[in-house]
C-alpha cells in the first residue's frame, strides 16, 4: 500500500535532467518497486562514516553535507551533495563501511534502496549499471581533485625533550 | 626458457591460475572469452611509465603481476603518491570509462605483466557484458574508498611523524606481519617516494627514520625494517 509520500519515479518532473534517474521504463519500473521514500528534515544523519553499509540514499530534493572525521573528532567537510546525487554508492558496491558521514542541510526528500536489492537491480539492468559506473567515475574525479587540493602537510619539528 | 624481465607471462585468462583471487577477473566464461579477444598481454620493466596524469585515455591496464606506483600532482606542484597498486587492480579505469584524461601517473616499481585493452574495445565490451560492468563499478568504488582515505589522512593528520607511523603500520597489516610482536617490513620505496606518499620532504622522512632508530622503535637491516616497539609506533600514529 502506497502512502501519500510514495511518489512514483515516473511522476517526477526532475527526472530527465538527472543522470541516475534517466533510465529506460523497464528499469525505472523495477526501481520504483525496490525504493523506499524517507523524508529527511534538516540535520538528519543519513549514514555515518565507518558504519556497515545498508544501502544507497538518492537525494531527490535538498542537499547533504559529506564529511570525514579524525580519531580525535576533528571534522573535515569533503563536499556538499546536491539534488539528484546518489549517496553511499561506492560503499554499497564494494560492501565496505560508509566512507563519509552524510547529514542533510535542508528538509530533504530522500529515497533509500537496500544494498541487496540494488545489486540485484544492477545485475538485471545493464543501462542502470553503466549509469552507476559513470556516477562513480565522477565521484572519483571529485575525490582526486580534493586530494590535489589538500596536498602537502605542514611539518612540525619534534621537540628534543619529549617527556610524554 | 627466457622470458621478458624475468616474468612468467600469463598468456591466457582462461588458464590463469590466480584468476580466482582477483575480483575483477571473476566473470562469466562468455565475458572472459570476449575479454581475451580484446586484451594485449604486455611486459614492462621496473621504472616504466604506463601513463601520465593529463594524458588522453588510450585504454585500461589490468595489472596481472608486479606493482605500480600511482601518483598525482598537487595544486602547488608537488608529487603525491596515492597508492601502490597490487596485482588485480585495473589502472586508468575511470579515465577510460569516462573518456577523460588520466587522473594519475602510473609507474612500475617491479617488472610487471599488464593486460592492456584499448578504450573503444573496452567501452564496447562493457556495453555488451553486464557482469563485467558490475566489476568495473566495484573497482571504482574501491578506488573512491582509497581516495577518501587519502583525503582524511592528508587533511586531518597533524605531522609527518604521525603519517609515517600510520603508513608503516598499514604496511604491516598488508603483508600479514601485524600480529607479530616485532613485525618486519621490506621497504620497496626510497625515502623520497615515502615522502611523496605522506606529503612531506625527503629530508623530513630521513630525519624521522633516524629518530625512530635512535629511540629503538625500529631497526633496519639492509632494506628490511624491523619494528621493535609496536606500541610506541601506534602511539605516534594517533598522536
Amino acid at each position: 500500500m502506497e502512502s501519500a509520500n510514495q511518489q512514483s519515479c515516473f511522476d517526477c518532473i526532475l527526472r530527465p535532467d538527472r543522470v541516475f534517474c534517466d533510465l529506460p521504463s523497464e528499469a525505472l519500473e523495477a526501481f520504483d518497486h525496490i525504493k523506499e521514500v524517507c523524508p529527511s528534515p534538516r540535520g538528519t544523519v543519513l549514514f555515518e562514516e565507518g558504519r556497515p553499509v545498508r544501502g544507497i540514499y538518492v537525494l531527490c530534493d535538498g542537499r547533504a553535507k559529506l564529511s570525514v572525521c579524525s580519531e580525535k573528532g576533528k571534522r573535515l567537510i569533503m563536499r556538499v551533495a546536491g539534488p539528484g546525487e546518489v549517496l553511499g554508492l561506492s560503499a554499497c558496491l564494494s560492501g565496505t563501511p560508509y566512507e563519509v558521514t552524510a547529514e542533510t542541510l535542508d528538509n530533504a526528500r530522500v529515497t533509500f534502496v537496500r544494498r541487496k536489492e540494488l545489486l540485484k537491480f544492477l545485475r538485471e539492468h545493464r543501462e542502470a549499471c553503466m549509469q552507476v559506473v559513470h556516477l562513480l567515475s565522477e565521484d572519483l574525479h571529485t575525490a582526486y581533485t580534493r586530494v590535489r587540493a589538500v596536498g602537502m602537510v605542514r611539518t612540525r619539528r619534534p621537540s628534543l625533550a619529549t617527556a610524554h | 626458457m627466457l622470458s621478458p624481465y624475468g616474468l612468467d607471462i600469463i598468456e591466457s585468462c582462461m588458464t590463469c591460475k590466480v584468476r580466482a583471487e582477483r575480483l575483477f577477473c571473476e566473470i562469466s566464461t562468455p565475458s572472459l572469452q570476449a575479454f581475451e579477444q580484446i586484451k594485449y598481454a604486455t611486459a614492462y620493466p621496473k621504472g616504466a611509465v604506463l601513463f601520465v596524469e593529463g594524458q588522453a585515455p588510450r585504454g585500461i591496464f589490468v595489472l596481472c603481476k608486479g606493482r605500480v606506483k600511482l601518483s598525482i600532482c598537487s595544486t602547488d606542484g608537488k608529487t603525491l603518491i596515492l597508492k601502490i597498486a597490487e596485482p588485480g587492480e585495473v589502472l586508468g579505469l575511470s579515465a577510460t570509462v569516462a573518456g577523460k584524461p588520466y587522473e594519475l601517473t602510473a609507474e612500475t616499481i617491479d617488472p610487471c605483466q599488464v593486460n592492456f585493452v584499448k578504450r573503444e574495445d573496452f567501452q564496447r565490451y562493457l556495453r555488451e557484458h553486464g557482469d563485467a560492468c558490475l566489476r568495473v563499478a566495484e573497482q571504482l568504488s574501491e578506488k573512491y574508498n582509497n581516495a577518501c582515505h587519502e583525503v582524511r589522512s592528508l587533511g586531518l593528520s597533524h605531522s609527518a611523524g604521525e603519517k609515517l607511523a600510520k603508513l608503516l603500520l598499514e604496511w604491516t597489516s598488508r603483508n600479514g606481519e601485524a600480529a607479530k610482536q616485532e613485525p618486519r617490513l621490506k621497504l620497496a620505496l626510497t625515502h623520497e617516494e615515502i615522502a611523496q606518499m605522506i606529503g612531506t620532504s625527503r629530508e623530513t622522512v630521513t630525519r624521522l627514520f633516524a629518530d625512530l632508530k635512535r629511540r629503538q622503535i625500529v631497526q633496519s637491516k639492509g632494506s628490511t625494517l624491523l619494528i621493535r616497539n609496536k606500541a610506541a609506533l601506534k602511539a605516534m600514529a594517533t598522536n
